[in-house]
């Protein structure tokens, strides 16, 4: 359970805010900038990579976090989460992309891997806790 | 591994908030740990040991 009077976990929670805050600047950014026709060429590559830097920065974040986290129940609890996640998420995308290619599934876009990811650790996090009640 | 936390912390009069605080953990992993969910590293098992001034193997028991 997350516990703001935890110090490592407070300060995760305050980079992962920072991060989808610049994640969301540099989405839209790109939107306004590419799709919209204002940028091209070059630098329109350059804004559309940018939104996937604070996204491997949550990595980051997720990493220093469990290297920052001294109570090691609350550590593995995390693991088990983003294993769960990583193992879902893997599910998911590679059952859809055989429904594209054999079926009529909708393309799903590569971006929404990510969120996806996160929706899962977010949906795993209190089944793992429940498993120690 | 059984233990035998529950107990200890009893004849102490601590509760699991207690035990968590001094061995800056988390309830839950108090919990955890009394209920054998969850067995504690060494040096946790060691941190317990000292808090309650008895060796590792008097709170924590083998199974096997």
């Amino acid at each position: 359970m997350w516990c703001l009077s935890n110090p490592a976990q407070r300060r995760y929670l305050v980079r992962m805010i920072s991060a989808a805050f610049f994640c969301l600047v540099f989405s839209l950014a790109a939107v306004m900038g590419i799709r919209h026709g204002h940028v091209s060429g070059l630098p329109s590559y350059f804004l559309a990579v940018l939104p996937a830097v604070p996204v491997a920065w949550t990595l980051v974040i997720t990493g220093a976090y469990l290297s920052e986290e001294k109570d090691e129940f609350q550590r593995n609890l995390y693991i088990q989460a983003i294993l769960c996640a990583v193992a879902a998420t893997l599910a998911v995308v590679t059952a859809w992309g055989y429904m594209e290619d054999f079926g009529r599934a909708p393309h799903l876009r590569l971006a929404w891997v990510y969120p996806m990811f996160w929706i899962f650790v977010a949906v795993a996090m209190p089944l793992v806790q429940r498993r120690y009640r | 591994m059984k233990n035998r936390l529950r107990v200890l912390r009893a004849e102490r009069a601590w509760s699991q908030a207690d035990l968590a605080k001094a061995l800056e953990v988390s309830r839950q992993s108090v919990n955890a740990i009394e209920t054998g969910k969850f067995d504690p590293s060494l040096p946790l098992a060691f941190k317990l040991a000292r808090l309650f001034g008895l060796r590792i193997e008097e709170i924590f028991t083998d199974e096997g």
